[in-house]
């Protein structure tokens, strides 16, 4: 019997759907180890009785919890994909700012009618039991979790910087271009797709357990970076890591 | 035999043997090797405003003028991702080794890098072969150049490595218009012959001018030694426990991997398991892997051996200026500068770091030696590294805890393992990797053998859900073992605490199965509840058998359980058995945090260090004392190990 898979999305861009739907030739073969039962980007049909949820989007209103609670209770495995769900995601820029204010940036006049609180992270309201990063998630790592999951694996979660990757890949360091790059405190697993291509990491994929923040921050000041640069850097993906330490 | 590349270091490049081109005619040998399809041509091109080695498309990418690549030409001979083999379980397990590579050329190595790959081959090829690296070491063909540009980082000069005699098949030197060429190996010469056109010998000026060049490169580092790098070795020996030094100089230290991932002769790889979503056909890999993650000696059990960021810092220093000097007799430094200039923070540069500590010991009165130590290396090599498993089949399946199973496993060739006791095997789980389990059963038992596992990390949770009939795969035996011998005629005192007790069984059965070939033996045995003993119908039985004093214990018996023995720690029981410590060999092996609460017992009963021997965990992946992560300062414990007698390592501080 095929495990039955689902897919939800909270608050997020639907991104990380977008690049399971993606998948390309990959996609048959996927879909000859597992049967979806729901995934609104791309199919009409929808069930509850499924064994791996994919959650995409953070938390951002109380509403979020009972629906997260539901499909903790309805799945044996719920899988947070992408950087909303998986550490709160750029929707945490805002929990640095006045909620009222934002609201009204949003949702002008009306912004009485909506309810919303600080965005989160989705284990910070259910137990999360693997997590794909990334925004969007990477194709290739979202494989490796979803055949670790058949498996019966526990998926692995590379517990080093993105530094790792770009030495692997003979990268030029952003530093060294010029550039201010977060990939020394990130997670890493993208294959440091980023700076591959000639940019910069923004530390989608989180934190690493134990990152040396202050250290890092100081690098980003000695390349000349001032020290609300270097602050805002950290928040536009930590935001949600950095108040939760 | 010996390999190749190792005899390059009996080859020394005659100096006098020297050839002359024009620069144009070098372009067209480079142009004619491209064009040759059987061969691999690499070089030295740029990339950014930095350099890398890649393939040649042409002789015009070529940057003879460079100061320091990205990543060392080790990248070649030591992937950052390898193959080790593929695997098919449509129909069983069939494995493939890789494909056979293609003859390569490198054009416009550095004499660093070339000292570099003369200390990986050595490494390389220490105790067992790896066939992986010397394959590709063998098709290659290297085309060195002397430096002409020097990376501000770079203090070779200081290492012996800014110009040399050896080690390549053709080395140039930039003489203007023109280049001049030393002749390292015969496959050197063969290749200049058969590919260069109009190459003449060298005038007495041409040799002079490039021995010049040599000569400015030895002063061109802008690093500097304040003492001689040859005793950083000395230098180290008391620094292990230098209060703060570590400290201090790491704390500003990303654990980001860069210093070592850049290394020319850094070796420790991760080795990972690759299924394609048939689930059918996969691979098992390696990849590089660094002592400064922070994982990197941490195992299933969740113990990380070296957790804090200036131990694993440390550890990198120790590695390089002594671990490996005192096994090879060289400090595993070029003096390439790639470390210190890719650390963002600034604290990776060995010439800072030495230096400093060599500053502190003068300002502190404390004495320097001042003749550089000279290690006795007696490096040996029996046969090649085999990575792919044998096939096995689990043939019985005991549950013996919630946690624990008992698994007895034949090998399908029909050989038998031969195995010491206290030896392990890595156990192959196809599809999700493998892991090294202690052998439980006594060699005395032959068609088969026994391991207990504990569900802890994804191999053994899966091994956990196989059954009777299921296959595996089994590397191994690998470690020394007990060595019996030495044990017999002597009483033995068995402490064992939890699973501790797998690997001593092997022992205990053997010595029962040669009872008359010992004196006493006594066993005590720990756990935390009485539902977590393992064995314990068979101990009792054996204890009552065979004139063996088993005292079992348990730290706490919960309201539901049933348990009329000794409650308390494993060392509750030592009070309990009278010994005679000169008579009496102690065996240890329990969970790491025992170890020191069970030898201070054991001292205050008077035995004496060497009798106390002790069985250690680590992390061990590769079996073959190469990937690293076993490490305990300058001991793999998968091949120096897992038995210890204390006298040989009280003094090695992570050892216990």
């Amino acid at each position: 019997m095929k495990p039955k898979v689902a897919f939800f999305d909270f608050a997020g861009c639907e991104g990380d759907q977008l690049q399971v739907a993606n998948l390309e030739e990959d996609l048959l073969a996927l879909l000859g180890q597992v049967e979806v039962v729901s995934f609104r980007e791309v199919m009409k049909e929808h069930s509850d009785n499924y064994d791996i949820a994919f959650v995409e989007g953070s938390c951002t209103r109380l509403q979020d919890e009972d629906r997260l609670k539901t499909i903790r209770k309805n799945a044996k495995i719920v899988v947070a994909i992408g950087s909303c769900a998986t550490i709160g995601g750029i929707n945490s820029l805002r929990n640095y700012k006045d909620l009222e204010n934002v609201k009204k940036t949003v949702y002008g006049e009306n912004a009485r009618l909506f309810d919303s609180y600080a965005a989160r992270a989705i284990d910070a309201v259910i137990p999360v039991d693997a997590y794909v990063h990334g925004c969007p998630i990477d194709k290739e790592d979202f494989l490796q979790v979803v055949k670790s999951l058949l498996l019966g694996k526990k998926p692995e979660t590379t517990t080093y910087p993105v530094c790792v990757e770009c030495k692997k890949n003979e990268n030029v360091c952003a530093f060294e271009r010029g550039q201010f790059c977060v990939g020394t405190v990130t997670r890493a697993g993208c294959n440091s797709c980023c700076v591959n291509e000639g940019t910069i990491c923004w530390g989608c994929r989180g934190l690493v357990d134990n990152p040396n923040e202050n250290s890092h921050k100081e690098v980003l000041i000695k390349y000349g970076l001032t020290v609300d640069d270097a602050i805002s850097k950290f928040r536009l993906y930590f935001g949600w890591q950095e108040t939760k330490r | 035999m010996r390999h190749s590349s190792y005899s390059y270091q009996n080859l020394l490049g005659d100096p006098q043997n020297m050839k002359i081109i024009s620069k144009e005619d070098f372009q067209n040998f480079i142009d004619a090797l491209i064009k040759d399809d059987s061969l691999n041509v690499i070089g030295v091109k740029s990339r950014g405003n930095k350099f890398a080695f890649a393939p040649l498309e042409s002789a015009k990418e070529l940057r003879l003028d460079y100061d320091v690549t990205l990543l060392p030409p080790k990248k070649y001979f030591f992937p950052q991702r390898e193959t080790l083999f593929t695997y098919d379980l449509s129909d069983g397990f069939s494995a493939k080794n890789p494909e056979e590579i293609k003859p390569m050329v490198i054009v416009g190595v550095h004499p660093y890098d070339i000292v570099a790959l003369l200390h990986m081959d050595e490494i390389f090829r220490e105790t067992k072969s790896d066939p992986y690296y010397f394959k590709k070491r063998e098709a290659a063909i290297i085309i060195g150049v002397n430096i002409q540009k020097m990376s501000k980082w770079n203090f070779s000069s200081f290492m012996g490595s800014a110009a040399i005699d050896y080690g390549y098949d053709l080395m140039l030197t930039d003489l203007g218009n023109r280049y001049a060429i030393n002749i390292g190996s015969q496959k050197g010469e063969d290749l200049l012959s058969k590919y260069a056109k109009n190459v003449t010998l060298a005038l007495a000026r041409d040799i002079q001018i490039a021995g010049q060049k040599k000569r400015e490169v030895m002063g061109m580092s802008q690093q500097k030694f304040d003492f001689p790098p040859e005793l950083i070795p000395e230098l180290l020996k008391d620094s292990y426990g230098k209060s703060g030094f570590w400290e201090k100089h790491s704390e500003k230290c990303l654990a980001c991997g860069s210093c070592v991932l850049v290394c020319p002769t850094c070796y420790c790889f991760d080795v990972k398991e690759n299924l394609d979503l048939s689930l059918e056909q996969g691979e098992r890999i390696r990849t590089w892997d660094g002592c400064l993650l922070e994982d990197f000696a941490k195992i299933a059990s969740g113990e990380n051996f070296r957790a804090t960021r200036p131990t694993r810092y440390r550890h990198r220093y120790f590695k390089k200026g002594k671990y490996l000097f005192d096994t090879f007799g060289f400090i595993s430094c070029v003096g390439c500068g790639r470390c210190s200039s890719n650390c963002l923070p600034d604290i990776a540069n060995p010439v800072n770091l030495f230096n400093d500590m060599y500053h502190e010991n003068i300002d502190s009165g404390t004495q320097m030696a001042t003749v550089a130590a000279q290690p006795d290396v007696n490096i040996q090599t029996e046969g090649d590294i085999d990575y792919v498993p044998k096939l096995a089949t689990i043939i019985k399946k005991v549950p013996m805890t919630s946690m624990e199973t008992l698994f007895e496993i034949k090998l399908d060739d029909g050989s038998e393992l031969s195995h010491k006791p206290g030896q392990f095997v890595e156990v192959s789980v196809f599809g999700i990797g493998e892991a090294p389990i202690s052998l439980s059963s006594s060699p005395t038992k032959k068609e088969t053998f026994e391991v207990c596992v504990r569900k802890l990390g994804n191999v053994t949770t899966k091994l956990h859900r196989l059954n009777v009939g299921d296959k595996v795969g089994i590397r191994g035996p690998f470690g020394n073992g007990f060595d019996v011998g030495s044990l017999k005629g002597k009483d033995l005192l068995f402490i064992a605490g939890g699973l501790g007790i797998a690997p001593l069984r092997s022992l205990i059965n053997y010595v029962l199965d040669n009872r008359k070939d010992f004196g006493r033996v006594y066993l005590l045995y720990g756990c935390k509840e009485p539902k977590e003993l393992l064995f314990s119908d068979e101990l009792v039985s054996i204890a009552s058998k065979e004139n063996v004093e088993f005292k079992p214990t348990v730290d706490r018996c919960p309201e539901s359980g049933v348990w009329e023995g000794n409650i308390g720690v494993i060392t509750t029981l030592i009070p309990q058995v009278s010994f005679d410590p000169e008579k009496t060999l102690a065996i240890l092996c329990g969970p790491p945090v025992m170890y020191k609460f069970v030898i201070a017992d054991l001292k205050k009963r008077n035995v004496p260090d060497d009798h106390i021997i002790m069985s250690l965990e680590r992390r061990m992946k590769c079996g073959v004392g190469k990937c690293g992560h076993c490490q305990i300062n300058q001991i793999y414990v998968c091949k120096d190990g897992p038995v210890f007698n204390y006298s040989k390592i009280k003094g090695v501080p992570e050892a216990l």
